[in-house]
Order: C-alpha cells, then structure tokens, then sequence
C-alpha cells in the first residue's frame, strides 16, 4: 500500500488547536531564556578566564610573583631589542645587575688600578686632619673666624642704625624703614648661620626665638648686647660643629677602608656619599684659610666623580603604579576577612534560628521578628557599610580594622544564615526530637545531640551562599576593613597580639575596584584587573565546592 | 519521697477524671481509667477518638505542643501526680518509655542509637554500655539478626526490626512503664507477628500500654482494653469481656466492624 495514501486515512492526524500553539510559544520562550542565562554565564567565565590567564600564567606556567608577592610598580623596559615587564623588585637587582657588569669591566683596566691607588693614599695622608691634636687647632681656628666674621656683621648693622639718615639714603627708602631693614638683615643672617651649622640649628632658632624682641625692633644698645651673647654662644656651641667633623672624618676612614678591602659598586656609593659629607663640613671650617689639603680633595673628589658617572646605570623604563608585583596580601587580607565573618555569623547564626526553632513559640512577636530578618536581607551592602562605619569604626572606635569589617560582614549575611538554619532545623523530623525526648533527653541535650548534628548539612549549604557573598561585597569593607594599599602583611609588624583584630587589610573585591577606578588605565593595570579577578572567581569555586564536598559527605553519613 | 517497691502497686498509672484541650478544643472528656501492673492494656477506637492523646499525656509528650492542656483531672504514675511542679520530666520519661507510631531511629548506627540514652545520662563506660546494648537487643529479640554489623547504619535494617530496635533503645533506659503509640501500623504481619511476640515477652518485666486499630491484635495480646469514642472513654474491661461480651451498644457495633 501507497504510504501517502494511507496519510490521507490516517484517523490520528493532529489538527490545529490553540492550547498547542501557546505551549510551542511558550516552549521556546522558556528554552531561549535559558540559552540566554547560559550564554551570559559562559561569556562571563570565558572573558575573565581569557583576560585573566594573561597576568595568571605569564611565562612559564603559573605566575606565582603574582600570587605571592606585595603589589609593586612596574617597570616596562626596552631590552635586547624586546619589551621586558619587571615589577620594582625585579626592576632594581636587574639594575643592580648591570651596574656590577660595568664595574667589572672599569676595574679590569689600568686607569681604574691607577686611580685606586692614588685614593687611598691620599685619603689616609688628608684624613689625618681629624686627628685629635688636629681637631683642638681646628676648633681654634674656627672659633676665631666665626667670632670675627659675626662680629663685622654686627659692626656693619650698628653702623647702619647709628647714621640713620645716611642709610636711608643709601638704601633709597625712608629714615623710618631702617630698623626694619635692619631687622631683616638680622633675620637673614640667623637663617643662614642655621643653614650653614646645620648641626646647631635647632640651636640657634632657639637663640633666635629667646632674642626676638631685639632683633624685631633693633637699637644700637640692645644690638651690643646681642652681640656679645652670641659670641659667647659660638664658643659654647661650636665645639659641637668640630665634633661633628671628627665623626664625619671616622665614618669616611671606615667608608674607605671597607671599599678598599673589597670595592663594589654600592660600597662606592658610599664612600661617596661619605665624602662629601665630609668635604661639605670641612669647606664650611676651612672657608678663610685655604692650606695644602684642599688641592688634594679636589683631586680627590673629581676622581670619585669620575667613579661614580661610570658606574651609575640609568635604565630607560616607563613606570605603572600598582601593575606589578602581585596580590598576596588582597588574598590574605580576603581570607581573613571571610573566615572570621563566618565564624561570628555561623555563631550568632545557629544560636539565632535555633531560638527561633526551636525554643519560641508561633506567636505575633516571633513572625514580627522573621519578618525583620527578612527585611534585613534585602538591605543594600552599602547601607550595611555605613552601618558599620558608624557604630564600629567611629561610635566604637575600632577604625579601620579587621575586626570592624568582620562585624559588618557578619551583620549582613546573618539574615540568609539565620533564615536557611531555621528551615534546614525545621526539616528535621519531629520524631527525632520526640523519640530523644522520650529517652529521657532534656531539651538542649534533645537538640544538641538529635537535632543539630542531622540540621549541618544545611547549615552548611547556606553558609556557602554566606561566604560567597561575605567574599564579594565591596561596599560594606570599603570603609570599615580595607586598604588601597598595604604593603605589610597582617602578621608583619605588630606590637600586642590583639593589634590583630585593630589593623586594616588588603582585600580582593576593593584592589579590584582601586586598580579599575583609581589609577590611570593602560594594558598592564588591565592585565592586573581581570588577573586579580580570575584569582577571585578561582578563590570562590574552591570555597563554594568544598563546602559542597563537605556537605555531601555529612549527607552520606546521616541519611534518613 | 522515698520510692515505693514495685510490687507494692496494683495499678501503674490511674487516670481520674481528666479533661484534655488543645487550645479550645475539648479532645478528652472525664477520662478515669486505672492501668494494672505487668500488664498489656489497649486503647481501641475510630481515629480522631484522643486514644494517642491520652497516651502521649502518660510522659507529658503533650508538652511539646503549643495550647495543649490539661482542664481538670489528674494522672498518677505510682500514686504521684505527674503534673506537679517538682516532678522532673526528664526523669518521668526515663521510666514512662514511648515507642511511636512510625519507626524513628537516628540517622546513625544500631549501636549507637542503643547507646543515646545510656550517653544522654552520662553513662559513659564501655564495658557497661557494651552490655546494655546486647542485654536490650536481645529482650527486644534483636540480638541474633543485628550482632555482626552494630555499627552499620540504622536505616539499613528493614520496617519490622527498626521498629524493634527502637523498642529496644526505650528498653536500654530500663523504663517500668511503656507507651506504644501505634507500633505495628506501619509493618507487615511477619513484621508485626514479631513485635506482638516481643509485646508479650515484655509483659513480665513492664507495664504496657498500647494504642491500636488493629482490634485482632489488641484482643491477641492485651489483657484488658479500653474503648474511646469521640473524647469520651465508653468501656474499660478485660479484653475478653469487651470482645465477646460488650457491656455497651457503642462497643458492640465498633468491634463487629459497623462502623470506624
């Protein structure tokens, strides 16, 4: 038989109705919806895992500087023809590197042994001007050329104020305006001799502060007198100066005789820097009486010049703040803040639904309460921020902290822990909590040993929606737990153990935020954005699927 | 109060009067019944008659539950009224046992569902928990089927020897009077022959009082039984008597089957 014929006799053919076109409408409505939720899941997954790897699987498998180390400045370098990313660590002792290259390249030559040579003895022969009998002289002579110099001043400003008249003319300004002039004059000269003796200088503002009055308004009496206690005051003060030049000269003695046992670049430097601290001061004593040794140091200071131009390196590097290094202490700082959330809300938590539960009786007071905890979780996280800004932060004091932000945290996931352990208590079926009280159980122990132990696995599960929510608000730590930027970690550093609980940390949501918002944008602080998210996205799966392994082990172990 | 000898007593428990509410709704009305000692004693009736009420009222299971009352009336357990203040509850229960309708064992293993009562009252030595055990599994005609796996989970043993094994963990407690609300509703009748088996073995050592509506089994195993109808205890009289000569009407027609 034909089998389109038998088609046209078939008695089941389906015909038109409307009930069958609203289901196929609403058939694909339902399934392109969920395409849609998939498709949005797997580009989220795909762009972050994408972009992500870049930072997390730089070179050679996984990137752990990223993963262990402070967030750093990165440094991009142009070398050997290629584009080198190094983050401040890295950017220093390749540095470090290439100036010791060139160090050994200036002290294979000739020059080099030559000039070595020339240094060291004519640093011993200079440096014996330090010596103790040296240093009675040299105070001598200092005391003797400050006292005179300061005293032309003060002779030079009584003239001026004794020929009133001739002053003004001079300076071509009013008769009235000398003693101001004066004044400033003065002023100056203090300003300058503090400069000059740095060492004294808290000295003489003090000296400068005790005299006000005679400097503001200067008369020749009151400049006499001023006159003679400074000079009285440079003999008693200036030994300091002296001392001070011996301690320069030993510390430059010893500068130069660890360079010379073994020289290195950084030890040049230094010597260097030894140096000319050292010929700072000593130009400064020996300023009037030039003698021998001063041809010497300038011999001696242009040879280390020389030195030092060759063996600074300059890189040529554009820098990037926050996109190098790694974001150790934002995961730390993440997991702290989680764990000890958890540990609050969990507690405060169960013992909550366990009240509500099991202990209160169905009445208006106790809808009134579930329904407060429901209206609770519906709060917006920057509210539960403010919230605990205000009373944790400011009302109690506890800044910005650890502790502050595990309130918070806490306070905020408290209604989805309570309202799922309620239900996770209630799904336990009354014949345990009936069979135990039978035995003779007393209520707590009824729940403690029949109740709880079967209500975990529920509790847990609504713990997971708790911690990937205390791991990923932002807004609530933004101003109670976390840093920008902190480069000790929160064990480095603390003086009492309970400054613990009282410091700020590093968190991953808010480093995600501060380097997507507050930091000038380019390729690399993009690179550390969805790096430091995938990290974060990785850090959550993980939380979530234990607590879902831990979960269905408990379920196998008490099933019912 | 110094405690009386056991056999010192007639009647376990004597029920005088009692009026029963949950919350306004009157489920008992002048019930006075007295239980005798050593003894199988049955509540019969159509559902919904208060049997299960009054028999959750013996260890004041109803305590449990929001407006339940008790209006007038009193329970004596061994001549002393359960409801007075400075009766403990916990203590009551240890000696009044319950066994429930539906077979509840914890989630956990034989073992230590015998085990619960024993820790619960701080009974912690091995040595004596280990004889407990096997001395409750055995009264409960247990010991042989469970002996080789004690620490496999409960829910692994079929209807029948759950309900065993929670006849059991009540035993374990050593309590002197036993509720049994129900035992057999839920089990097959090899299951239930079992259990009716063990109900008569126990009636030696304890008093039992057991709520049924399987009438053959409360005129196989019960020595005297009770017949509620609609709150209302309607003839209280040796299992006999009731089921072969009925003093009342009501009694009658329930048990040839005409109606509940």
């Amino acid at each position: 038989m034909n089998l389109n014929k038998m088609d046209s006799y078939n008695p089941f053919q389906s015909s038109f109705s409307k009930e069958k076109m609203v289901e196929k409408i609403a058939f694909s409505v339902m399934r392109s919806a969920t395409y849609f939720v998939l498709f949005c899941a797997a580009y989220l997954f795909w762009d972050i895992f994408s972009k992500g790897s870049n930072k997390l699987f730089e070179g050679d498998g996984i990137n752990w500087e990223f993963l262990t180390q402070k967030p750093q400045t990165l440094h991009v370098i142009e070398a050997n023809g290629t584009t080198q990313k190094l983050s401040s660590e890295k950017y220093y002792k390749f540095k470090e590197k290439k100036t010791l290259e060139k160090w050994e390249q200036l002290t294979s030559t000739l020059t080099y042994i030559d000039s070595l040579k020339f240094l060291e003895k004519n640093l011993t022969l200079v440096l014996s001007e330090t010596s103790i009998s040296n240093l009675e002289i040299i105070l001598e002579n200092l005391i003797l050329v400050e006292s005179q110099s300061s005293n032309r001043k003060f002779e030079y400003w009584i003239s001026l104020l004794s020929d009133a008249e001739l002053t003004a003319k001079d300076f071509e300004i009013k008769e009235s305006q000398v003693f101001s002039l004066v004044s400033s004059f003065i002023k100056s000269f203090f300003s300058t001799e503090g400069n000059r003796f740095r060492v004294l200088e808290s000295e003489i503002a003090f000296f400068k502060a005790n005299y006000f009055q005679e400097i503001a308004s200067p008369d020749i009496e009151g400049l006499n007198v001023l006159r003679l206690k400074y000079l009285k005051f440079l003999e008693t003060h200036l030994p300091k100066v002296a001392t001070r030049f011996r301690d320069l000269g030993k510390k430059l003695h010893k500068s130069k005789r660890t360079f010379f046992e073994n020289p290195t670049p950084q030890k040049l430097t230094e010597l260097n820097s030894a140096a000319t601290n050292y010929l700072n001061l000593r130009k400064l004593i020996f300023r009037l009486n030039e003698n021998e040794n001063s041809k010497i140091w300038e011999a001696i200071s242009s040879n280390l010049e020389t030195f030092n131009r060759i063996v600074q390196v300059e890189i040529q590097s554009k820098d990037f703040s926050y996109s190098g290094g790694g974001i150790f202490p934002a995961i730390v700082g993440s997991i702290l803040l989680v764990v000890g959330a958890m540990v609050i809300a969990i507690l405060l938590g169960v013992f909550c639904a366990i009240f509500l539960a099991e202990y209160g009786k169905s009445g208006r007071f106790l809808s009134m309460i579930r329904l407060a905890i429901l209206n609770l979780s519906g709060v917006p996280s920057i509210i539960f921020g403010l919230f605990g800004f205000g009373l944790f932060v400011i009302f109690l004091d506890w800044n910005v902290s650890l502790i502050a932000g595990w309130f918070t945290l806490a306070i905020m996931v408290l209604p989805i822990i309570i309202t799922a352990s309620e239900e996770s208590l209630r799904s336990i079926p009354q014949g345990f909590r009936e069979s135990s009280l039978a035995l003779g159980a007393s209520k707590w122990t009824m729940i403690r040993t029949s109740v709880l132990p079967y209500a975990m696995p529920g509790i847990i599960t609504s713990s997971i929606l708790g911690v990937a929510r205390v791991a990923g608000e932002t807004a609530p730590i933004m101003f109670t737990a976390a840093y920008a930027m902190r480069s000790e970690l929160p064990w480095e550093g603390l003086e009492h153990w309970s400054d613990f609980f009282f410091q700020g940390v590093m968190a991953l949501p808010y480093h995600i935020y501060i380097v997507s918002t507050k930091i000038p944008q380019n390729e690399y602080t993009i690179d550390m954005q969805y790096g430091t998210a995938l990290v974060f996205l990785v850090f959550i799966i993980a939380v979530t699927s234990l607590s879902v392994i831990l979960r269905s082990r408990l379920r196998k172990k008490y099933r019912w | 109060m110094i405690e009386p000898s056991k056999t010192s007593f007639k009647h376990a428990i004597r029920i005088s009067s009692l009026d029963f509410y949950y919350g306004k709704k009157q489920v008992l009305f002048n019930v006075s019944l007295d239980i005798p000692e050593n003894q199988v004693t049955a509540f019969i009736g159509p559902s919904g008659c208060g049997k299960t009420t009054l028999l959750r009222s013996l260890n004041r299971m109803n305590d449990l539950i929001d407006g339940a009352r008790i209006s007038n009336g009193k329970i004596l357990i061994r001549d002393y009224d359960i409801h007075n203040k400075s009766v403990d509850v916990i203590e009551l229960r240890k000696k009044v046992g319950m066994v429930f309708q539906k077979s509840n064992p914890f989630p956990k293993s034989i073992y230590q569902n015998i085990s619960y009562g024993l820790h619960i009252q701080g009974i912690k030595n091995k040595r004596v928990v280990d004889e407990k055990v096997e001395e409750s599994l055995t009264k409960a005609a247990l010991w042989e089927e469970v002996k080789d796996r004690l620490n496999e989970n409960a829910y692994g043993l079929s209807g029948g020897q759950q309900q065993r094994l929670c006849i059991a963990r009540t035993l374990a407690v050593e309590p002197e009077i036993i509720l049994m609300d129900e035992p057999c509703s839920s089990l097959d009748p090899v299951a239930t022959g079992r259990v009716e088996e063990l109900i008569l073995g126990l009636k030696e050592k304890y008093t039992i009082v057991i709520v049924t509506h399987n009438m053959q089994q409360a005129g196989r195993i019960s020595d005297r039984t009770a017949f509620f109808y609609l709150g209302n205890l309607i003839e209280f009289d040796q299992t006999k008597k009731i089921f072969l000569n009925p003093s009342k009407k009501q009694t009658e027609d329930y048990i040839s089957g005409k109606f509940g």
